[in-house]
């Protein structure tokens, strides 16, 4: 088994726009090597463009490397074997307003090959570890931000994945759904679990990650660890700011 | 393989709840009005033909509203779901392209199944209410609608894959249906005509497939009966249209 | 390699379906050459192909070619004789482009019987057209060549050519209890039938009308025959 849950070798991913006559692209990633170790909670911080979500995607097998190599857990993200062992969360789910949380789940869970009483016990466990259980009798339609985000979270954590890749997990969330979803990801990684989030909040960053990686404009920039922040008068943000400039 | 079919029927089993839950429904009604109209229309003008009048816009009526929701569904769904991101949950998961793309498409064939079978209980009942029995030939008649509509949804499923918008998807489904009842006109002229026109015809006699083969509702009485070569083309275009779009979403990035 | 197989699979799925499609499926309808649409039906026609709409596109035609020939009730109180009564319903003499309207219906459904029926019916024996009948007839006949009532009614032309209303009303009978036989035909063979003296199958035939008939035109003229059959059979023969 691989000590690193995910690694990104010499990666470049390049967008491709169709214009009526030809085509224009751009770089999403270029020349990006990181390795993500198992069990660690990584961060990954950038300006907008930066790159981040096409990080996440690269991971989640929604895109292709245009050059280089991505393997999670020594594997390709696109074959089945990794993605039964990934648990993803894309910026600002959508889950059909008419639906319950439950039946939401119980869809999921079967995609991700559940079924009979082990669905049913994996989609009452991410209820209770969202904190949805007191809602389940609602619509989706009933839901807060909050409440959307928990629910996208509960779909990954389904099938016990050992890695979680969150692209934005708290953005537009309240402090009280922040600090619940902050408990809830530290919880999942106290249980062994790998964590790759992508955030603008550098502050959640900072509480939550063991490292971070700060991409600028498709490169990465710099490989943050915790001991170097703590160290650095300023803190993680000031460390970012000088990335970034 | 079984693993295959379970996620295929997961996905087919959402695809349709979720037609369920956008209350398609409510084109019932649409249906419902149309016909207790048409049949007032045709008490008065049709006099001695009512039966015929009112069986004949029924089922023209019921495949038409079929129709529509099957390709408005078809042409945006897969956009719908890459816009909303739903597809991300999808596709992150161990779910090969394959069996999600069946499952669309069964999901949306099930929903088209019940439009018709719920349409045609109500034509049914509106016909006994005037007076009239179950007409000649109404299974095979609603069989080859489905049939149709098998087809048509495949091939629409096929092109919202490589086109820009729903709505070029729905323009080039629209096309292809039309030219689909036209293709023994078109053959009839490719007999009639010579060189590049007569090539070109028969090429699009090999490209269009021939909706009038599943037609049952324009034939009358036994001769309606269709045959297994209906249901084999019908099989062969959509598993065609199938893998064609396949293809194109195995290489598609969201 | 891999990547090729699934397009050439479509491609072969695709080329089956057209392949099995192609021998198998015979049009039963006639040639576009065939089609010769009035000028203000040109969209109609189109629709009819476009959407597999023939049989509905055939009945608006048909309702269109009954309108042509109308059929005017008779006003509350207003009496008639039985001969002015059958002149007046069938109109006899007019409408030039009968033939084209009803020859139009079969073009666009050939299999439109009632309408074939009808169409030969009223040129033939109402409007005194009986090559232009024929003509109609003989189209009617290219498409379903096997139908028995086609060839009853040419016979019965036939014969009515040979001014022999018996034979005629003999021709039509077997017609009569079919369910594509237009009322316009059951009227003329009781109309028949009474006109050479056997008022019982006139009587049954009138019977029939006025009891399954929706078009109220024929539906009184048939009431108001059976009333005067009722003074003239005998209590036996009544079929009021």
């Amino acid at each position: 088994m691989s000590q690193h849950a995910v690694s990104f070798s010499a990666v470049e991913k390049t967008y491709r726009r169709p214009r009526l006559l030809g085509a224009v692209y751009f770089t999403g990633v270029k020349d990006l090597s990181f390795e993500i170790p198992a069990g660690e909670v990584t961060g990954l911080l950038g300006l907008n463009g930066a790159g981040k979500t096409t990080i996440m995607k690269l991971i989640g097998g929604l895109l292709f490397p245009t050059a280089g190599k991505v393997k999670v857990f020594g594997q390709s993200p696109q074959g089945g074997a990794a993605k039964a062992r990934v648990g993803f969360l894309p910026e600002l789910p959508y889950f059909p307003p008419q639906v319950k949380p439950g039946d939401a789940l119980s869809y999921y869970g079967r995609l991700s090959g559940l079924s009979g009483a082990d669905l049913d016990a994996a989609v009452e466990s991410a209820m209770q570890r969202t904190g949805l259980e007191p809602h389940a009798g609602k619509r989706v339609s009933e839901f807060s931000k909050g409440m959307l985000q928990r629910l996208g979270l509960a779909q990954a954590l389904l099938h016990s994945p050992d890695l979680l890749v969150l692209d934005e997990p708290v953005s537009g969330l309240d402090p009280l759904a922040i600090h619940d979803i902050r408990g809830l990801l530290a919880g999942l990684n106290a249980d062994g679990r790998t964590i790759f989030l992508s955030s603008h909040s550098i502050s959640e960053v900072e509480k939550l990650c063991a490292r971070v990686l700060i991409m600028v404009r498709g490169r990465l920039a710099r490989t943050v660890k915790r001991a170097e922040w703590e160290a650095a008068p300023g803190g993680l943000e000031a460390i970012f700011v000088e990335a970034v400039r | 393989m079984k693993k295959i079919f379970s996620l295929t029927g997961a996905v087919a089993f959402n695809s349709f709840m979720e037609s369920v839950r956008n209350r398609f429904f409510t084109l019932f009604a649409v249906f419902a009005f149309a016909a207790i109209y048409a049949s007032v229309l045709a008490g008065v003008m049709a006099v001695d033909q009512e039966a015929r009048v009112l069986t004949d816009f029924g089922l023209a009526l019921m495949e038409l509203v079929a129709l529509a929701y099957a390709l408005f569904s078809a042409s945006s769904v897969l956009l719908r779901e890459a816009e909303t991101k739903t597809i991300y949950l999808v596709f992150s998961r161990p779910v090969p392209r394959s069996a999600y793309l069946a499952g669309k498409l069964a999901g949306s064939l099930m929903t088209s199944a019940l439009m018709l079978a719920v349409m045609g209980l109500m034509h049914l009942l509106l016909l006994k209410f005037r007076g009239f029995g179950v007409p000649p030939g109404y299974a095979w008649a609603l069989s080859g609608s489905l049939l149709k509509l098998a087809v048509i949804t495949s091939f629409a499923f096929f092109v919202s894959l490589f086109s820009t918008s729903a709505v070029s998807t729905l323009v080039i489904s629209g096309v292809f249906w039309t030219a689909g009842h036209f293709v023994t006109e078109t053959r009839f002229l490719a007999e009639s005509s010579g060189g590049a026109v007569a090539a070109a015809l028969k090429a699009a006699i090999w490209i269009i497939p021939n909706l009038q083969l599943f037609n049952a509702r324009d034939a009358a009485g036994a001769s309606c009966a269709l045959g297994p070569a209906a249901f084999f083309s019908a099989a062969a275009w959509v598993a065609g249209s199938y893998l064609a779009a396949v293809w194109l979403i195995s290489g598609k990035e969201f | 390699m891999t990547r090729l197989a699934l397009p050439a699979a479509a491609l072969l799925a695709w080329s089956a379906g057209a392949v099995v499609s192609y021998g198998y499926y015979h049009s039963p309808f006639p040639p576009p050459s065939e089609i010769r649409t009035p000028a203000a039906g040109a969209a109609g026609d189109m629709f009819a192909l476009a959407f597999g709409a023939r049989r509905l596109f055939a009945d608006v035609w048909f309702i269109r070619l009954m309108q042509y020939y109308g059929t005017p009730e008779l006003q509350e109180g207003e009496t008639e004789s039985s001969e002015e009564a059958h002149e007046r319903i069938n109109s006899a003499g007019r409408y030039p482009d009968f033939l084209a309207r009803a020859r139009h219906v079969l073009e666009i459904d050939p299999g439109f019987v009632m309408a074939a029926l009808y169409g030969t019916g009223s040129l033939a024996f109402n409007m005194g057209r009986p090559a232009e009948a024929q003509e109609l007839l003989e189209y009617a006949l290219k498409y379903s060549p096997r139908e028995w009532k086609y060839l009853n009614v040419l016979a019965a032309i036939g014969y009515s050519k040979a001014e022999d209303p018996a034979a005629v009303a003999g021709a039509i009978t077997p017609i009569l209890k079919d369910p594509d036989c237009p009322v316009m035909l059951k009227q003329q063979a009781a109309f028949l039938n009474k006109k050479i003296g056997n008022y019982a199958a006139a009587a049954a035939i009138y019977a029939d009308i006025a009891s399954t008939s929706r078009d109220m035109a024929y539906v009184r003229n048939a009431e108001r025959e059976l009333q005067k059959f009722s003074k003239v059979l005998p209590a036996g023969q009544r079929r009021d």
